[in-house]
Parts: structure tokens; sequence; C-alpha cells
């Protein structure tokens, strides 16, 4: 038997993860434009242009991250992306906290301004890392099974 | 099954390039970039969609407003159609910028036709939204102002546009005034404005909507609502409109 099996289905289990968290999110927002703007602009951080366009391909971006995870394409490439967007995405949440802003992050649907005792802040920068460390193993090590990587990916050219 | 032959084989190729490394000898490879195509591929769909869905609402060019109004107490009645909605809005409230992005020309168009008339209920529930609080109210105030000086239903249109973030100061009066002058506001518009003489009715009807029960969803009252004949309809049915309009 294989030595690096049991690794294998960790990572494995770190990429289903991950594809899970892109594509509940990404669906979530996709379905409720407005509600997504509404919770880019309350990050007060881009002019009224830019949370249009943040907000109308962020659903999307993370759908098409859910989806190659999910299928398996690229995984060490993917899982980098992944890891960059959700460090975007701690960093907004820091700068929010770190300014007094009162807003839920958004992070599933939902966002927006919100009363001043009712942020979660700890836990959604929190739970950003654990999605974070997920990412990083995949980056670190990204072999799986049942991925299309095996097929596609590492098949010798020439 | 083939994938398990597959990757016998791909255990043997790295075996046999582990001995040639250990050997000192490195052979050529070229890399896959299949992986890295189809990601790019699919990373480019989605920035398409996600692109189509905002030209597709940026596309949408403004109604300019051709219907009257007028106030009474703190409610501003618009056009003169057969069908009746009131509309509750607070002019800081991000998702009643939102409604006004979205449904505005609809609307508009509505009341410019003669099918539609609006009762806007310019409420004040975000004053601690505002810092110093009281944004809400200012610029409700401003909008009634609005109706006297015949600015009314481009001044409301202009409130949304201009609308400052939560937890900003807001627009300042002098601000609020600017933008009524250059809508051509007339008579004492200004003064208007500053004296905030609607305070007090704002504040009556925004308790009054807060209070009402078939207001509200859930226990709590929230902007924006519309009602038709007192009662709260669902927004999350894009269609409400063409159905109020019938």
């Amino acid at each position: 038997m294989d030595r690096a099996r049991p690794l294998d289905v960790v990572g494995t289990l770190a990429r289903f993860g991950l594809a899970a968290v892109w594509l509940v999110s990404g669906l979530l927002k996709a379905v409720d434009p407005d509600q997504t703007y509404v919770a880019v602009r309350a990050y007060d951080v881009l002019p009224a242009a830019g949370v249009e366009v943040v907000a109308a391909l962020l659903p999307w971006v993370e759908l098409a991250l859910g989806v190659l995870l999910l299928v398996g394409v690229g995984t060490r490439l993917v899982a980098a992306l992944s890891a960059a967007l959700l460090l975007v995405f701690v960093v907004g949440v820091a700068q929010a906290w770190a300014r007094g802003l009162s807003i839920d992050c958004g992070c599933f649907g939902g966002g927006g301004a919100v009363e001043p005792g009712e942020t979660t802040y700890v836990q959604e920068i929190v739970r950003d890392v654990g999605f974070l460390l997920m990412a990083g193993w995949l980056i670190v090590r990204p072999r799986t099974v049942l991925a299309l990587d095996d097929r596609i990916g590492t098949r010798r050219l020439g | 099954m083939a994938g398990g032959s597959r990757a016998e084989k791909q255990r043997k190729q790295e075996a046999a390039q582990r001995r040639l490394a250990a050997a000192g000898i490195q052979a050529p490879q070229k890399r896959n970039r299949t992986p890295m195509i189809v990601v790019a591929v699919v990373i480019v769909l989605a920035v398409a969609v996600g692109g189509a869905v905002l030209i597709a609402r940026a596309l949408g060019a403004d109604v300019e407003p051709t219907y009257t109004a007028k106030a009474d107490g703190a409610v501003v009645t618009a056009g003169t159609g057969p069908a009746v909605i009131d509309v509750y809005q607070d002019y800081i409230c991000p998702s009643c910028e939102r409604f006004e992005e979205r449904y505005g020309n609809d609307i508009t168009t509505a009341l410019n036709e003669g099918r539609l008339t609006v009762r806007f209920h310019p409420i004040a529930i975000l004053d601690e939204q505002s810092n110093p609080a009281g944004y809400s109210t200012r610029a409700a105030n401003a909008a009634l102002c609005a109706v006297p000086a015949g600015i009314f239903p481009r001044y409301h249109k202009k409130l949304f546009d201009e609308q400052p973030a939560e937890g900003s100061a807001g627009l300042s009066n002098e601000q609020l005034i600017q933008f009524g002058t250059e809508l051509g506001a007339q008579g004492d518009f200004a003064g208007c404005v500053q004296g905030n003489s609607h305070a007090d009715a704002i504040a009556k009807e925004t308790d009054k909507a807060t209070k009402d029960p078939a207001l509200q969803t859930e226990g709590r009252f929230g902007t924006p609502t519309v009602a038709i004949d007192g009662k709260k309809i669902d927004l999350n049915d894009t269609s409400w409109l063409q159905k109020a309009l019938g």
C-alpha cells in the first residue's frame, strides 16, 4: 500500500471542503445581487463603481473556484487563488473592525451594517483562517484522489 | 480499473525519475499546461457572466420624471394613477438605494403615464447610522422641502444617487441645499432645509410605520418597505410592481 494514501485523503477532504465553501457562498451571493452590493458597499473601501463591479463578479468567481476544486483541475493553482481571495476577505473584515465600522461580513449571503453590538469579527476571521488552512494544505500538497488532475495534469507530454 | 494501472504507471515513472535524479541526471521535461488553461478558461467564463449581468443592469437609461407631487405632513403623494402603493424609505439605507436603482425607473414610468400613485414615506429609522446622528431626518426633511419647491421627483432620486455611506457624517445641509439649487428649487428651499421644521412630522410618521404590525416581517420593521392597502408586500417577488399595476 502506498504510504502517501492517508495524506491524499486529507487533501481530498480539504479540496471538497473548500469547494463546498465557494459553491455555497457563491450561490448565496449570486441569487441576491442587491444584497451582495449592500454587503460589499458596507466595507466602505471602494467607490460606487468599484462596488458595482466587485459585487457583480465576486459570486461567479467564487462559483468558478468551487467548481474547479470540486472536479480537481489545477488544484494547486486554484488553492493559491482561493488563498489570495480569502486573504482579501480577512483584510477587508480586519479593516472594518479596526475602523470601528459595525458590519456583517456578508460571507455567506446577508451583509451590510448591523447594530454595534452585533458584529462577529473574531468568528468571521477565525473561520476564514480555517479555510486558509485548507487552501494552504492544497498549495503545499495538491495531490488528492478523485481529481481530474490525475487524468490531465500529470500526464507526461512528448 | 484503468485509474489503478494509470497510477501504477505514474509511480513507476516517478521512481525512474528519482533514480535518474539520484544519479545526477536531469531529464528534460515539458510541463503540462492543460490544467492551467482549464482554470483560466473557467475563471474567464465566470468573469464574463458577471460582466454580462453588470452591463445588462447598467444599460437602462434614467427615466425623466414628469409627474407631480404634493405633501401632507411627512407623506408625499406622487402621481394620480389608479394603482396605489405606499413606499417607506430611509435616505441613508443602502437597500433603499438598491431598491431605487432597481425599480426607480419602472416606478417613475408608471407615475409619468398616470397608471400609479405612490405615497412616499421618507422616514428616519437610521438616524444613529450617521455620525453625528440625524442624517436620515435631515435628508427626509430636505425631501419634504423639495415638494413646495417643485423639485421632489428629481430631488428624491438625487438623494439616493448621492447617498452617503453609513457611519459617515452624511451630506451637509449646504450640500442638500446645493442639490436643490441645481435642480431649480423655488421659494425658500435653503431656509426650509436649515430649519429642519418637518423633523417632528417625520418622527411621528416613523413611529407610526415602525409600530404598524402590518408593515413588519417577523416582528421587525425595515426599509425599504412597500405596502398595498396598508399591508407589506414581498419584494423578493421581483414582479411585484407589474402585479400592483394590474
